[in-house]
């Protein structure tokens, strides 16, 4: 219980550190990167609830990111909708999309839900790329996306829109936080780690996977909901193979094994591609370099790497705690 | 949709044969590509994302060796070769680093290759692209069969495709070094435990399916443009087909191409606009319904 | 100083900004240098990698040519400029991002939007919210500038407009079909929205001005699709009369060598309206008879003095051939020197856009020696629009027939009513 009730200081702190960058100043091109990277930080969160926690590997993990943008970005440009109900249209049509998606693919296991992961975010990408009437086909939502007054808030105000943007951002990271710490956390790693032995258990494996997909997906669903906002508007590319690419790309950057990990790969990431795309034209040619150098170099997230090395000096003080224990329990003997 | 169309370009022979070859043409170029994908998998259980820019790689090398010697047969031969040693370069400096770890630091391994040979190829060719013609040898007017068009250089391509597929499988399955390999497919450490050195079939199996890829780059070069990506496209597309004929098998991959060639040939015509869609509903039935693909073992 | 030079400096000063941004985000405070080096700064964002990098490659190229020039006499005030290129790669969400950071990071004053299709309208969007000038160079889509709903008052366009195009174009398939007895029509073109609204709007004109066409057969091949064999094969079952094409760049190439093994240009005249531009047409290795294209930029089309100097100068200093992409983005750096010269230096949104508004430029890519910024809509008129027979060798064309611009205008307005754009 102490526990949680640190996770939800925490939060809080992290949030008025967010709220602070506005107050004391930050220009502008901060706060866009850090709207930039909230969209994409839940993406990555979300999805590590399924790779790291589950050992569920999605390949098609964009399509709900695509799916609440979309849902969200057709509302609000239908006119009749609040933000508010907006988002909560949204929400539900990515759950809904997720429990039918989900309840086909959780059924499978390793490579072959990753591919039919992958196979039904295609479909869903062919589906917005198609229905041009709808969708706008491959130009996305054009026009701009709407932002009408709520509450006395204003989103077409860009400080009120980050303060929007952090506040639904650190919510769904204490979300997934109460996730992976509550009972049902622990059972998705007892899934991960051996799946026949949660299911002799009596534990309902299908359902739990089938849960936690949903879930995993509505948050990244806000992330989308978060990037539509921000450039107010929606494209195919949102749904798009390498979109779900770069979040697993930013999970392995950051460490998939600790809580804010994926967040750490999405500054990396975010961070590598300003810079290199300001420095050079050759980004790709950087980007893989540096890749390359980080997976063969350190084999692992920093993030893990550290927590190992934590882990090993917290053993290793352990042992020699024991082992002077039983030093002095044999020298007690002796005497 | 446009079934009515359909239903009348079945109806005559003309166009059956037609799109009937037109299907064959996109399957084995895609068979070539997939057939190299799917045998690493089914040795190395290495999952190659980076296969699409062997296969532009090359094309590019086709390319230039076509400059340099103006023979397109010895430049197809050479870009697979070439290509093939660039596969076990790529094995023993990159990949075999991280056997046995997570198969997602593998995909970004491949994901790292892949932004890096797209930069170099625009450096070295720049990003024009390129068009290498139809060589001389096969400037000759399409052959008529039963009122349908064949054109020559498309029915070579589809006889070498088929001509490396069956080299490919006798080797596999006649030879001393396909039993081998069969046998580290399935226990990698026993084989070693014989004495034979595994990491040498590896690096060779990596070569073959890289000098796959090659060939496909190479028998493409005269009909599809060079440009800087041009692995991406193809890139989804053999998975596909090796999804649906099943991780692993070779004989799969060319059923499951024919497959995929005939749904683009004929989807064009009966429902053009969704051939891609459907293409992902096929992979997705079967990933439902026979996990492991038409000829695939189950997954170890 | 040269913008090469410029783009080096502006780099030093990215690096800054990237290590400020850094140290901001960790210790939180405002640490962004203050470093005003009385450089006009213009950013552009554009692609520089992937399957289509020769756009941005040919677009910074078209900018390059005019703002070296405008450097070496001086500037204005004393004040140079200083051009910031970044690769978006072609994802809109990534251009809004990188619009963004040009003029609040790099505090660029005019953005010079060098992307294609989506992602210009996701920069739209930024200056919609920004306000500084906004030159669209790249993007036909006729929307863009069309549709009032969309309209920004400091953004305008100078590339062509696809129903400009598709005018001019009808008019002058249907006197070759009514010549030719072209009846049946086939078409090919990418499957996205340029394609789809760029061939709709062709074939609408050409059946407007000969009644006797209809459209017989469509094929919708995907955007980088690497082979169109079954396109091919479809539109040979088709046996149609002639056929129409909007593809473009490498998948135009690919497609026509192809086609050429089903001799399918034998077959039916061929209209492809992409065919005309370096780095395409002198790529075709087994050129088909007779097929016409649209005007691109070609160095004979005027065949101008000064149009030659213009390509000798831009083949010498870029070493590229110039392509459509150039010449729209010499005249968007031309509308924005020749603004400046207006505006005395000042760089203000509002002011920049009042200069351009309406503003005739001496320009050799015009019909009359100049083109115009038309005030009602923002976007570039009387730019040379025209078809001509496609040839395999120097200098690629003959017989170029440029379109009168009066029955453009009318048929432009007819088409606006119908679309609701105007009342």
């Amino acid at each position: 219980m102490a526990g949680r009730w640190r996770d939800l200081g925490l939060a809080a702190l992290g949030l008025l550190v967010l709220l602070l960058v506005p107050v004391v100043g930050a220009p502008p091109a901060i706060r866009d990167f850090i709207m930039f990277g909230m969209a994409y930080g839940l993406l990555a969160m979300s999805l590590n609830l399924l790779i790291g926690y589950t050992g569920l590997v999605s390949f098609g993990h964009a399509m709900f990111f695509a799916a609440g943008a979309y849902a969200f970005g057709l509302a609000m440009q239908s006119g009749k909708f609040s933000i508010p109900g907006a988002f909560v249209l949204a929400m539900a049509f990515t759950a809904t999309m997720a429990l039918i998606v989900g309840a086909i693919c959780v059924r499978l296991n390793e490579i072959y839900f990753a591919f039919l992961t992958l196979a039904f975010q295609m479909l869903f990408y062919n589906i917005i790329l198609g229905w041009v009437s709808f969708t706008g086909g491959d130009q996305g939502l054009m026009g701009g996306i709407p932002r009408p007054k709520f509450l006395g808030i204003d989103l077409a105000d860009r400080t009120q829109l980050y303060i929007f943007c952090s506040v639904a951002f650190v919510v769904c990271i204490a979300i997934l936080r109460q996730v992976v710490t509550s009972p049902f956390g622990y059972t998705l790693r007892m899934i991960r780690d051996n799946q026949e032995r949660a299911a002799f258990l009596g534990i309902n494996v299908t359902m739990v996977k089938l849960a936690c997909f949903v879930i995993s997906a509505c948050i990244a669903g806000v992330g989308g909901i978060l990037l539509t906002l921000f450039v107010s508007g929606a494209y195919p590319n949102f749904g798009f193979w390498t979109t779900s690419g770069e979040a697993i790309f930013m999970i392995l950057l950051g460490g998939s094994n600790v809580f804010l990990g994926p967040l750490v790969g999405t500054v990396i990431l975010r961070l590598l591609n300003d810079i290199t795309v300001s420095y050079t034209s050759h980004t790709e040619l950087v980007l893989g370099i540096v890749i390359l150098v980080l997976v063969l170099g350190l084999r692992k997230g920093p993030l893990d790497l550290l927590a190992d090395r934590w882990e090993n000096r917290r053993q290793a003080k352990a042992q020699a705690v024991r082992d002077a224990a039983d030093k002095d329990a044999q020298a007690g003997r002796d005497a | 949709m446009d079934l009515d169309a359909l239903l009348r370009c079945v109806g005559t022979t003309s166009c059956v044969v037609t799109q009937l070859t037109s299907g064959m043409i996109i399957g084995m170029l895609l068979f070539l590509i997939a057939s190299g994908v799917t045998l690493i998998f089914g040795v190395l259980n290495v999952i190659n994302f980076a296969h699409g820019s062997l296969y532009m790689i090359g094309a590019y090398a086709a390319w230039t060796f076509y400059q340099l010697t103006g023979s397109y047969f010895v430049s197809a031969l050479g870009a697979a070769v070439a290509v093939g040693m660039l596969g076990v370069l790529f094995e023993r400096v990159l990949m075999s680093k991280v056997y046995g770890s997570n198969v997602l630091m593998q995909l970004l391994v491949c994901y790292a290759v892949v932004l890096i040979s797209d930069d170099l190829i625009k450096i070295i060719w720049g990003p024009v692209p390129l068009s290498m013609g139809m060589p001389p040898e096969f400037r000759l007017p399409p052959i008529r069969f039963m009122g349908g068009v064949i054109p020559p250089f498309y029915l070579f391509m589809i006889l070498a495709a088929m001509a490396i597929g069956l080299l490919l499988w006798l080797v596999i399955v006649r030879t001393r070094f396909g039993s081998v390999v069969r046998a580290a497919a399935i226990n990698g450490p026993m084989v070693s435990a014989l004495g034979i050195r595994v990491n040498l079939y590896y690096a060779a199996v990596f070569g073959i399916g890289s000098a796959l890829a090659g060939a496909a780059g190479a028998l493409a070069a005269p009909v599809r443009s060079l440009t800087p990506g041009m692995g991406f496209s193809i890139l989804i597309e053999s998975f596909i087909v090796t999804v649906i004929g099943g991780m692993g098998s070779i004989v799969g991959a060319f059923v499951a191409s024919i497959i995929i060639g005939l749904t683009r040939s004929f989807g064009s015509i009966g429902f053009p606009l969704f051939v891609d869609g459907v293409m992902f509903l096929i992979m997705a039935l079967v990933l439902i319904f026979k996990p492991s693909g038409l000829f695939g073992r189950p997954h170890r | 100083m040269t913008s090469t030079e410029s783009r080096r400096a502006s780099r030093r000063q990215v690096l800054k900004g990237a290590g400020a941004l850094a140290a901001a985000g960790v210790i939180g405070a405002p640490a962004i240098s203050k470093a005003q080096t009385g450089t006009i700064k213009i950013g552009v964002p554009t692609i520089l990698s992937g399957r289509v990098a020769i756009l941005g490659q040919t677009s910074v190229g078209g900018l390059k040519v005019v703002f070296d020039k405008f450097n070496a006499a001086g500037g204005i005030n004393g004040r140079k400029i200083e051009m910031v290129v970044r690769d978006s790669k072609g994802a809109p969400q990534e251009a809004a991002k990188v619009t963004r950071d040009l003029i609040n990071n790099d505090k660029c004053e005019i953005i010079l939007d060098a992307e294609a299709s989506s992602a210009a309208f996701a920069v739209q969007e930024v200056i919609r919210e920004i306000g500084v000038l906004c030159l669209h160079s790249n993007s036909e889509t006729s929307s863009l500038t069309a549709d009032p709903k969309l309209h920004v008052p400091t953004a305008f366009r100078t590339a062509r407009q696809g129903i400009h195009d598709a005018i001019g174009g009808g008019d002058y398939a249907a006197k070759i079909a009514k010549a030719k007895g072209l009846k049946k029509w086939a078409t090919c073109s990418p499957d996205y929205a340029y394609g789809r609204s760029n061939t709709a709007e062709f074939m609408e004109y050409a059946k407007h001005f000969d009644g006797n066409i209809q459209v017989v057969e469509e094929s919708w091949p995907k955007l980088f699709q690497p082979d169109y064999t079954e396109v091919v094969t479809k539109l040979l079952n088709a046996k149609a009369d002639a056929m129409y094409s909007a593809l473009w760049g490498g998948d135009l190439v690919a497609f026509i060598d192809q086609a050429n093994l089903y001799g399918l240009f034998d077959k039916q005249a061929s209209f492809m309206v992409n065919l005309g531009d370096y780095g395409v047409v002198d790529q075709v290795k087994q050129f088909p008879q007779g097929v016409y294209s649209g005007g691109r930029y070609n160095r004979t089309v005027p065949a101008t003095k000064e149009n030659e100097e213009w390509y000798q100068n831009y083949v010498k200093t870029q070493k590229h051939k110039p392509t459509n992409w150039s010449w729209e983005n010499a005249v968007a750096a031309e509308f924005v020197v020749e603004a400046l010269k207006k505006t005395n230096g000042d760089t203000n949104g509002k002011k920049m856009a009042e200069a351009i508004k309406g503003m005739t430029l001496k320009s050799q890519f015009g019909t009359k020696g100049t083109v115009t910024m038309r005030a009602e809509d923002n976007t570039l008129v009387d730019y040379i629009i025209g078809y001509g027979v496609s040839l395999s060798k120097e200098p690629y064309v003959s017989d170029f027939q440029a379109s009168a611009w009066e029955p453009i205008f009318e048929l432009e307005k007819q088409w606006k009513k119908k679309q609701g754009y105007i009342s």
